[in-house]
């Protein structure tokens, strides 16, 4: 008797829960692009006024602990931004919803996004993750630095770079550097102890995929990390790595990057704004943060041409999953479609934040940015540069563990790059294997 | 309230007289305690050691693998490695701290019992290791960091410390030692606070220095508290683990991934918990092994005073 | 000999105004930094005192500014919901103080006084949990409290901790022992239960090392990460090390936001020194008072 009542009760409950709204918890790890995708959350929910999305954004570090912990512990939100460097793990372990079956029945167009984007994110037939933006790198100079070395936009802008004697980039680089006496390191009275502003910064080890720290130059010079997605055998002892970060690794030694050592709590970002160093490698992601953080006139230049006469960048992109545990999954499906429409795509491209994985959206953000007093072409132009993809494979978080480990080993430790590197590309396949 | 005990009383007396009422009234009155133990200790312990023979990401059933984890561990280099730093690191912080504390103890014995000067001293220690590890990553900075312009304006070179591989375990335990220095001063303060003063009266009269009568008369009455200080500050030591994760997360170069973060890393990070478990356990046989080879000192010890 | 005692002392005075200085010096480079615009932060931060001193970090974390503001004033538009993290801490630092004081005295006292079955083997027992290294029982008690349906909850974050620490019922058992006995065998004669003796006469008699554990629980919880960490990482639930910690992750590329982490800190400091402000001497004699039993 009791039970039955407290069936019809249950049932009128759930009955009137149809009737309100349902909450889809989303999550981000970009502050910067919060204000962004509340306003997509907002416009969503006046068009679906039986959903409401709840957002909640953490710092990089504590979002993933978040990320995990919530599958164990059903806490995990029903949609997240998830990264290359993280998908395949939870993929494997069966903790994302495959989206292919829904993107076939509302004939979603896999071809509306930038080459590439929508593909990294399938294994086997099966989605897991709808493209919501993409990213290049490219160097950004403090141009008051640059001027003063005589140093004109049109050289910036044609740097070319080889790991024996650094090429054009280097020459830029050693008159970018100068000590207290004011010479720059292309004079012989040029004092590496007392060196006050550092031509350039790499922010030094970067783990497996090194996107904004040596991949590029890595690939300019004809480097690949593995044949090809998924594959487990990478190529982290390569000559063509050992001989590019032994090159990097010694930009110290030449007075014209700090030590690596010194530099690793503060970070290139930090420095540049602070006026340490002259030029560093970002990503476009970090477009605004420059914008309202550094106090003098700066200008982005696309990276410098490599051995193999082209330019490379990691073309990388972000996705949003679903979480298999998600009691909501068709509203959480609505709200992923929403984030990968232009109608969502727009608004952030608007806010000028990142680049849209949509076709042609990349221009309105340039557009938004523009406006700003940013001129960000050079992440256009390096995205029509030879662009490779983040290494992807399985045990990425210990992959990435070690591999950064090694470079710490090379950058700090200077241990020779090679026997390092041939010991760390071993220990990364023993993990695969061992698992 | 009286009125109640008075009740209360009342209620036990009938049985108050046999043994029945004490082995009822004492496991009553463990019974909290005795459930803490059994849900949060000897459970989860029993459950850690399960884990340990199992393959377990959390996200999948647990797959066992009988001993596989412990051989895995007993060829990973990375396990020795953190177990062989967070030996030295108890080398780098007790010494240092306990001589420090000591000193600052005999110092304010004989010029002040002012409450003032003893709550900045312990200040440190009010603090949370979180915060204190911000505060001095800040300091230290080796570009910004106000120890590193004091360094450099005395004319000596810049250094990295936490950058540094060499350096970045000791700065670690220079760090807990400013914390945790005003702590083990208090528990010294308070072992010489002890020490009856007319020892020292009689030994000055026969002449003694103040080192003669430290090294006879105040070290060997501290020593119930040193053990004290030793027995707590060592396990705790061996166990660092929040300072490290804020300041250097293991880095650079694992100079600094000692063993329960080396443990914390694999259980949620790479998400191996059975991988983790083992290494626990692995860790749990150590401290148990060094709690009972001190606790045959201490009793030794202790014989040897008597 | 007169002269070599003052020499004593002067060495001693010079040490004590050494580690007095040590001590203190970081509270002023806090605050100092707290008080500078961001962007001074690269070409004064070793300036000992604050050229042109503002208030806006102040305001950035404490969310008295829009988010947009806050970027520009160069931070990353997060803030610390500190008057809630801080009820959290006390809350949690709280409920465990009473329980776990209650539970230990209760355990302490039958393990000293009473003789029941059981009682070397339960007592060795608990003894041998401080051995246990945190890292062994932390895992499974997080799938425990998973089960439990505990995550986000301060069940969750005080369960482990509140009923039974095996310091806390070693302290007190120490303490009960060497109390004479005499009351309590009186008080048996006149037919007292052991209840009420336990009640009415240990208790009353025990209220120094009462305090004194329950300072020390207190202290240690205060400062607690790991666990509430994990537990509870809904912002309603964060308790001040954790938020503290989420803020500094928020940063671009992990890169600090030192003047408002500095700022964060001073306040996140504020309770504790307005505790030795108040129960000062309580503070410092329970720490005291902790080893020499």
């Amino acid at each position: 008797m009791k039970r039955t009542t407290l069936w019809v009760a249950l049932g009128l409950a759930s009955s009137f829960g149809t009737a309100q709204a349902v909450e889809v918890k989303y999550m981000l790890w970009d502050a910067n692009q919060l204000p962004a995708y509340q306003q997509c959350a907002t416009d969503f929910q006046a068009k679906n006024p039986d959903i409401t999305i709840k957002i909640t954004q953490a710092g990089w570090n504590d979002y993933w602990t978040a990320i995990t912990t919530g599958f164990v512990s059903g806490t995990a939100p029903d949609v997240f931004t998830n990264h290359l460097a993280k998908y395949p793990e939870f993929a494997k372990n069966e903790q994302l919803v495959d989206l292919a079956p829904m993107i076939a029945r509302d004939k979603l167009d896999a071809g509306a996004y930038e080459a590439g984007l929508y593909e990294v994110w399938g294994r086997d037939g099966k989605q897991y993750g709808l493209p919501k933006d993409w990213d290049t790198i490219a160097f950004i100079v403090n141009m008051d630095m640059a001027k003063q070395a005589g140093v004109s936009l049109d050289d910036l802008n044609n740097m070319d770079w080889n790991p024996k004697d650094g090429g054009s980039f280097e020459k830029v680089v050693r008159k970018l550097s100068v000590d207290e006496a004011g010479n720059n390191a292309t004079s012989d009275k040029f004092d590496k102890s007392k060196v006050k502003t550092f031509g350039f910064q790499t922010p030094g080890g970067g783990g497996m995929m090194g996107q904004t720290e040596w991949s590029y130059f890595a690939v300019s010079d004809g480097w690949k990390f593995h044949d090809k997605v998924w594959d487990n055998n990478y190529y982290y002892d390569d000559p063509k790595l050992v001989e590019t970060i032994s090159y990097l690794a010694g930009l110290p030694d030449k007075g014209i990057s700090a030590p690596y050592e010194q530099t690793k709590s503060l970070g290139p970002d930090a420095m540049f704004v602070g006026g340490k160093v002259a030029m560093i490698p970002q990503g476009s992601w970090m477009i605004s943060y420059f914008k309202d953080n550094a106090k003098f006139p700066t200008a982005w230049v696309p990276l410098p041409k490599g051995p193999s006469g082209k330019r490379a960048t990691m073309f990388n992109g972000l996705a949003d999953s679903i979480w298999v545990g998600s009691k909501v999954q068709d509203q959480a499906w609505q709200w992923v479609k929403y984030l990968g429409s232009a109608d969502c795509q727009s608004v952030v491209a608007a806010k000028g934040v990142v680049f849209p994985a949509i076709k042609g959206m990349a221009d309105k953000a340039m557009a938004t940015q523009k406006a700003a007093g940013v001129d960000s072409s050079a992440f256009i132009t390096m995205s029509k540069e030879q662009t490779f993809l983040a290494p992807i494979g399985d045990n990425g978080s210990q992959v990435d563990d070690i591999i950064k480990t090694a470079f710490e080993s090379i950058y700090i430790g200077k241990a020779d790059a090679a026997a390092t590197l041939k010991d760390a590309n071993a220990n990364a396949k023993v993990n695969e294997l061992g698992k | 309230m009286s009125e109640s005990s008075r009740w209360l009383a009342a209620l036990w007396r009938p049985f108050s007289q046999t043994r029945r009422a004490e082995t009822f009234t004492a496991y009553a009155l463990i019974l909290p305690a005795l459930i803490g133990f059994s849900l949060f200790y000897a459970l989860p312990t029993i459950r850690a050691l399960e884990l340990s023979f199992t393959d377990w990401n959390m996200m999948r059933p647990p797959k066992f693998i009988g001993f596989d984890n412990y051989v895995k561990l007993w060829h990973d280099g990375r396990f020795w490695n953190g177990m062989k730093l967070s030996l030295y690191y108890v080398l780098l912080n007790i010494p240092l701290q306990t001589a420090i504390g000591l000193f600052l103890a005999v110092a304010m014995d004989r010029l002040t019992r002012s409450i003032f000067v003893r709550s900045v001293v312990l200040l440190p220690y009010l603090l949370s290791n979180v915060l204190v590890a911000l505060i001095w990553l800040w300091m230290l900075d080796p570009l910004l960091g106000v120890v590193n312009h004091l360094i450099t304006s005395l004319g000596l070179d810049r250094q990295a410390f936490l950058g540094s591989p060499n350096q970045a375990l000791a700065t670690v335990a220079g760090i807990n030692i400013w914390r945790h220095m005003g702590l083990v001063a208090m528990l010294f303060l308070a072992g010489l606070q002890n020490i009856p003063r007319n020892l020292y009266e009689a030994a000055m009269v026969e002449g003694a220095t103040e080192w003669q009568m430290f090294r006879h008369i105040t070290l060997p009455l501290l020593r119930p508290v040193m053990v004290f200080v030793l027995v707590t500050s060592v396990t705790g030591s061996f166990q660092i683990f929040d300072t490290i994760a804020v300041t250097t997360a293991g880095g650079p170069q694992d100079s600094t991934n000692v063993i329960v973060y080396y443990i914390i890393t694999n259980a949620f990070s790479f998400n191996k918990m059975g991988y983790a478990s083992a290494m626990s356990m692995v860790l749990a046989a150590v401290m148990v092994l060094y709690t009972l080879i001190q606790m045959r000192v201490m009793r030794a010890s202790d014989s040897d005073l008597a | 000999m007169l002269q070599s005692f003052s020499l004593f002392r002067l060495v001693c005075w010079i040490i004590l105004a050494l580690i007095l200085a040590v001590t203190l010096a970081p509270f002023w480079i806090v605050i100092k930094t707290a008080l500078m615009h961001s962007a001074d932060v690269f070409t004064h931060s070793t300036d000992l005192w604050p050229n042109d001193a503002t208030v806006v970090n102040f305001k950035r974390v404490l969310g008295l500014m829009s988010t947009e503001e806050s970027i520009k004033a160069g931070g990353s538009g997060a803030k610390v919901n500190f008057s809630l993290a801080m009820f959290n801490s006390f809350v949690f630092t709280g409920l465990i103080v009473i329980i776990q004081t209650a539970s230990a005295a209760a355990s302490a006292y039958a393990f000293a006084r009473l003789r029941f079955p059981g009682r070397n083997v339960i007592f060795g027992l608990f003894v041998a949990s401080m051995m246990i290294p945190g890292v062994v029982t932390f895992i499974p008690n997080f799938i425990l409290i998973r089960d439990l349906g505990w995550l986000n909850s301060m069940l969750g974050m005080i369960a482990p901790f509140c009923l039974m620490q095996g310091f806390s019922v070693f302290f007190l058992r120490q303490f009960f022992i060497s109390l004479p006995k005499e009351l309590e065998e009186a008080a048996y004669l006149e037919g007292a239960s052991y209840f009420y003796i336990f009640w009415k006469i240990a208790i009353p008699l025990s209220i120094t090392p009462l305090i004194t554990i329950a300072t020390l629980i207190g202290i240690n919880m205060w400062n607690e990460f790991l666990w509430p960490f994990l537990v509870a990482k809904d912002e309603s639930h964060q308790v001040l090390t954790v938020a503290l910690q989420s803020f500094k992750s928020q940063t671009p590329q992990g890169q600090p936001d030192w003047t408002g982490l500095m700022a964060a800190i001073s306040i996140s400091i504020l309770p504790t020194i307005g505790l030795l402000l108040l129960f000062g001497r309580n503070v410092v004699e329970s720490v005291q008072f902790s080893g020499g039993k």
